[in-house]
Formats: C-alpha cells, sequence, structure tokens
C-alpha cells in the first residue's frame, strides 16, 4: 500500500470515528428526554439516573395535566404563532416582491434596512414593548404578543422570500405583463405560485421563531392561564421541587410538532437554511 | 395606444408605474416595522437618558448618567468580557465540528441520509427544550452527566456543572454549541456542493494529496458561506438570552453574566428601565458592525450571482 493510501485510510477511520461521536452526543440529550418523560416520576428522584429502563409509564403526563393548564399553553401557544405566520407572510410576500424585482430608488438601502432589521436584538426591545403594553394595559393579552412577534417574523420573511423571489426568472413575468395582464395579476397569477416553496419555508420558519420564542413571551405574560409552552414550561423549573419528569414530558410534546413539521418538510428547511448563506 | 407613444414616454410611464406598484406592496411590511421596531427603539434611546423605574410614572432626564454609572460598574464590565468569551468560544467551537462534520458528510457514506436528520435533530428541537434537558443532565442531585462522568472514571468527584464559577461557562457554551452546530453543517455543505469537481479532478491529476486539495480548491470555495454563516451566528449567539437565563441566570457569582441577561437584571428585577436599556444601547456599536460586515458579504455575492 502506497503512503497515500494508508493516509487516506487512516482519515477515513478517524472521520467515522468522529462522526459517531457527534451523532451520539447529537441524540443523546432527545433520547435522555425522552426516557425520563415516559419513566414513572418517582424514578427522576433516585439518586441514579435512568439511562434505560422498559417500565414505561406516562404518569409524567397525566401530572403535568392535571396539575398545570398545560392544554391552555399549548393552544395560547398555537394561536400565537399561526397567526403571526399568517400575519407575517402576508405581508411578506408583497414586500418581497416588491424589493427583489421592482426598482424604484431607494430600493437598495430599504432592502438593508430590512436586513437590520431581522437582526436587531429583542434585548433592545422588550423594555419599551413592556413599557408601552403595560400603560396601555395589553400585557397579558395574546394579541399583543402576536404584534410583538412581527418584529422579528415580518423581516426575516421577507429575506426569505426575496431571495427565493430573485430565483423566479423574470422573462415568465414580462411575458404575462405583454400579453396585458396588469402587475397584481402577474404577481397574483404568475408569481405567487411558482413562489409556494418559498412561501411554505417562510411559514414554517415564522411559525418555529413563534413557537421557540422566550424573552418577549417571559417579559411580557404574567397570568398562567395566558402562558406560551416557552414561559410556561420554564416557570416549572424555578419551582422549590424540580419536577424533571413533568418538565421532560412537558418537553416532548413542545418539541413533537416542530419535528413532524421538521421530518416532513426537511428538504424545504435545508434549503432555506441554506438559501441564506449560499444564494444569498 | 402606448405603442404610438415616444419610446421615451413609454418607458417613462412604465418605470412610474412600477415605482408606485413597489412602494404600495412595501407599505403595509414597512408601517408595520416602523410601529413595532422603529418607535420602540427611539423609546429606547429615550429610556437610556431618563431615570426611568419600573412602576414610577415619572421619569426625570439625566443625560449620561445612566452610561456613566454603568461604565464604572465592574458587573458590567464582567458582562463585557463574558459576553465575548461566550460568542467567541461558541462560535469557534461550532465552525470547527460544523467544518469537520460538513467534509465528512459530503464524502458517499453509506446511510448519509440518515446521519444527516440525526445531525439536524439539535436544530430542530425547539431551543428552550434543549435548554431544559441540558439543565436536567447538569443537575446536581442524580444528573446524568456527573453518572457518566464518575462511572468511565474520567472525574473523580462530582462536578457542580453550572455551580462552578470555573465550569459554568464552558457548561454554557457546549449548550450553544450542541444546539448551533447544526446549522453550520448543512450551510457549509450546501457549499461544499457549489464547488465545481473539475477543479478537484484537476488537483488529483496535479498529484495533490487531501491537504493541498483541502487548503487549495476546499477551502477557497466555500470561504465565502463559512464567513456569511459564522457571522450570522455570532449576531444570534452575542445576543442570546435564554440559554444563559434558564441555564444559570448569570450565575454563579457573575460568572456567565452577558449583556443581554445583565439588561435584563437591571432592568425587571432591577426596577431600573432606563439604566437596562443602556445596557442594550452599549451593545449597539457592535451590533451594527458585524449586520453591516454581514450585509455587505451577502450583497456582494448578490452581486456576482
Amino acid at each position: 500500500m502506497s503512503a497515500q493510501r494508508i493516509q487516506h485510510l487512516g482519515l477515513r477511520t478517524f472521520g467515522w470515528l468522529l462522526l459517531a461521536m457527534v451523532l451520539v452526543i447529537a441524540l443523546f440529550p432527545p433520547y435522555f428526554m425522552a426516557i425520563t418523560a415516559f419513566h414513572p416520576p418517582s424514578l427522576s428522584f433516585s439518586r441514579t439516573p435512568t439511562l434505560f429502563s422498559t417500565d414505561l409509564s406516562l404518569r409524567a403526563f397525566s401530572e403535568l395535566f392535571s396539575k398545570y393548564p398545560y392544554l391552555t399553553w399549548m393552544s395560547n401557544t398555537a394561536m400565537v404563532s399561526v397567526a403571526s405566520t399568517i400575519f407575517s407572510v402576508t405581508v411578506a410576500t408583497l414586500a418581497a416582491y416588491s424589493l427583489s424585482r421592482l426598482r424604484y430608488p431607494g430600493r437598495n438601502a430599504l432592502s438593508s434596512a430590512v436586513f437590520f432589521v431581522y437582526l436587531f436584538p429583542s434585548t433592545l426591545l422588550f423594555i419599551p414593548m413592556f413599557i408601552v403594553l403595560n400603560s396601555l394595559h395589553m400585557l397579558d393579552w395574546l394579541p399583543a404578543l402576536v404584534a410583538v412577534y412581527l418584529t422579528f417574523s415580518v423581516p426575516f420573511s421577507i429575506w426569505l422570500l426575496k431571495a427565493y423571489f430573485l430565483t423566479i426568472p423574470r422573462e415568465l413575468e414580462d411575458a404575462a405583463l405583454v400579453d396585458g395582464a396588469t402587475r397584481w395579476q402577474s404577481l397574483i397569477f404568475i408569481v405567487m405560485p411558482l413562489a409556494t416553496p418559498g412561501i411554505a419555508v417562510a411559514c414554517i420558519y415564522s411559525f418555529t421563531l413563534a413557537w421557540n420564542e422566550y424573552l418577549y413571551a417571559f417579559t411580557l405574560l404574567s397570568d398562567q392561564s395566558r402562558f406560551t409552552l416557552a414561559t410556561g414550561l420554564t416557570k416549572l423549573i424555578f419551582g422549590d421541587v424540580f419536577l424533571w419528569g413533568m418538565i421532560m414530558a412537558g418537553g416532548v410534546l413542545m418539541s413533537a410538532p416542530l419535528l413532524i413539521l421538521y421530518f416532513v418538510a426537511q428538504r424545504y428547511i435545508v434549503a432555506g437554511l441554506s438559501a441564506g448563506a449560499v444564494k444569498g | 395606444m402606448q405603442a404610438l407613444a415616444p419610446a421615451w414616454r413609454a418607458r417613462h410611464t412604465v418605470s412610474r408605474d412600477e415605482a408606485t406598484f413597489g412602494y404600495t406592496l412595501l407599505l403595509p411590511a414597512a408601517t408595520l416595522i416602523f410601529i413595532l421596531v422603529g418607535v420602540p427603539f427611539l423609546r429606547a434611546l429615550w429610556l437610556s437618558f431618563h431615570r426611568k423605574l419600573l412602576g414610577s410614572e415619572d421619569a426625570p432626564w439625566i443625560g449620561l448618567q445612566n452610561y456613566a454609572t454603568l461604565l464604572e460598574d465592574v458587573v458590567f464590565w464582567q458582562a463585557v468580557k463574558n459576553t465575548f468569551v461566550f460568542t467567541i468560544g461558541s462560535i469557534g467551537t461550532k465552525l470547527a465540528i460544523g467544518l469537520v462534520i460538513a467534509l465528512i458528510l459530503n464524502e458517499a457514506l453509506p446511510l448519509r441520509g440518515l446521519w444527516r436528520s440525526i445531525v439536524m435533530l439539535p436544530y430542530a428541537m425547539p431551543t428552550l427544550v434543549s435548554v431544559l434537558v441540558w439543565k436536567w443532565m447538569y443537575n446536581d442531585v442524580a444528573g446524568v452527566l456527573d453518572y457518566l462522568a464518575l462511572q468511565t472514571k474520567l472525574a473523580d468527584h462530582p462536578i457542580l456543572w453550572l455551580g462552578d464559577p470555573a465550569v459554568a461557562m464552558p457548561a454554557v457554551i457546549a449548550v450553544n454549541v450542541w444546539r448551533g452546530f447544526p446549522f453550520f453543517v448543512i450551510t457549509i455543505l450546501a457549499g461544499l456542493q457549489t464547488v465545481p469537481q473539475e477543479l478537484y479532478d484537476a488537483a488529483k491529476v496535479d498529484g495533490a494529496g487531501v491537504w493541498p486539495r483541502f487548503s487549495q480548491v476546499t477551502l477557497p470555495g466555500i470561504l465565502p458561506v463559512v464567513a456569511v454563516t459564522t457571522l450570522f451566528s455570532a449576531i444570534l449567539t452575542f445576543n442570546d438570552f435564554s440559554i444563559i437565563w434558564i441555564l444559570t441566570q448569570g450565575g454563579p457569582g457573575n460568572a456567565t453574566q452577558v449583556l443581554s441577561t445583565l439588561t435584563y437584571r437591571i432592568s425587571i428585577p432591577g426596577l431600573e428601565l432606563g439604566k437596562g436599556v443602556a445596557v442594550s444601547v452599549l451593545m449597539l456599536p457592535i451590533m451594527v458592525g458585524l449586520i453591516v460586515l454581514l450585509n455587505r458579504f451577502i450583497s456582494r455575492r448578490e452581486e456576482l450571482a
């Protein structure tokens, strides 16, 4: 064997080992969450952690439902996420089309502004939001939270959709315009159908961002019946007793919709992730 | 009718029409962003020059006093240092792991699709849930990581992952890395696919080994993607609140206090809204610098495309 082949073989083995290690690290926390959630809650008080068990039970889930308004939190989260997704993607589709297709003075500056707003830190905005909503008596009012979520989902969706619109051939639209279609008609009947995959990605991301959001929900909601999952679940760890079985059961339920969404739409999600970095 | 008009006039009306349409479509988003981001931002700047306490109505103008007290506060400077340690430690590790795993997954491996899906798992889980699971794994009573470390003799005494000031920072970085490295893997993988195969073939013909092929073909090919991904991740990590807040609330002592948790701590439990905002305002120059840099990278690539 030549030196180069040995080097190559060594590199391959090393690569496999590294990959195996990273896969184990990636899998272990979700596995451990599931094991904790599905075994009898008494086990999470024992001195040695349970790494494997066939003694499965749904007790943690039933305790969670009986002691906390978990289903209310889940429906609050779902409503806020769906509402902010519908709003932001609708508004963003129009804006992204405008910024990617139409020529007018100030377009590039506006484009940069959108990008800037997307990355604008929520740590700077949550205090004025808190003050304004407090003075309007709108804390704990979920529609206000939907509006607050638009601060990140609108610019993010615009930015993502803009990259997508750029991939749709301009000629199709020009042809429609030449044939006498108005701009609205060509947007709705020509561009939108072609942009459906991009719009789907924007929906998935807006939904996920809202579903996961913590800082705003944590500062703007204080009434337990208005909590989202993120705030409700974290409240459980700041109590006196750590109810890990219940917390992990709640975690399983909070992850489930996103994991299902992710496995169903994996291809689109990956495309969306790389759209920013690769396509620009 | 239009066809009969002089060409310059037709072009003129078309572009007028285009501009009106463009502004109209932009209007709803622009209005929302102005009301929901622009106004609160101006309000935040205003607050940082006032002594505004939570629950009190009046907010007297105090000029730069909020900033002055912060700049004399050791905790603030510790938070600045911690923010940099957290950001640089996190993105450095994410980049290293992401690059290596992307290179491995780019090879023709059996079951590659499955491995990719598993690698994506941490990214698909809600951040908050991952943080809670890690908090449970780091637990000092019956925590699984202590148990594993003791069983495998990697440690001879239980480690206080989140309670030991020397360990807490690496521990919170680990959670950020765990959650964020798949983003690097996926974007770098996508970048690797854009490197032309001919370049590899040519390098092979020239007898280039593994390292020269990597450093002279692969690396220059993926560098733009790596730069954009790293900047992106740096901006988000720099502002991260939930991971540190839920794991340590900035403790023990101020060992993991970063600027975002300090903002919260001063303004809500500490009631000093004006001073809390000032912390965030002081973060702005770095944020703006990173965003401008990223924006420049992306638009340059758009022009090339």
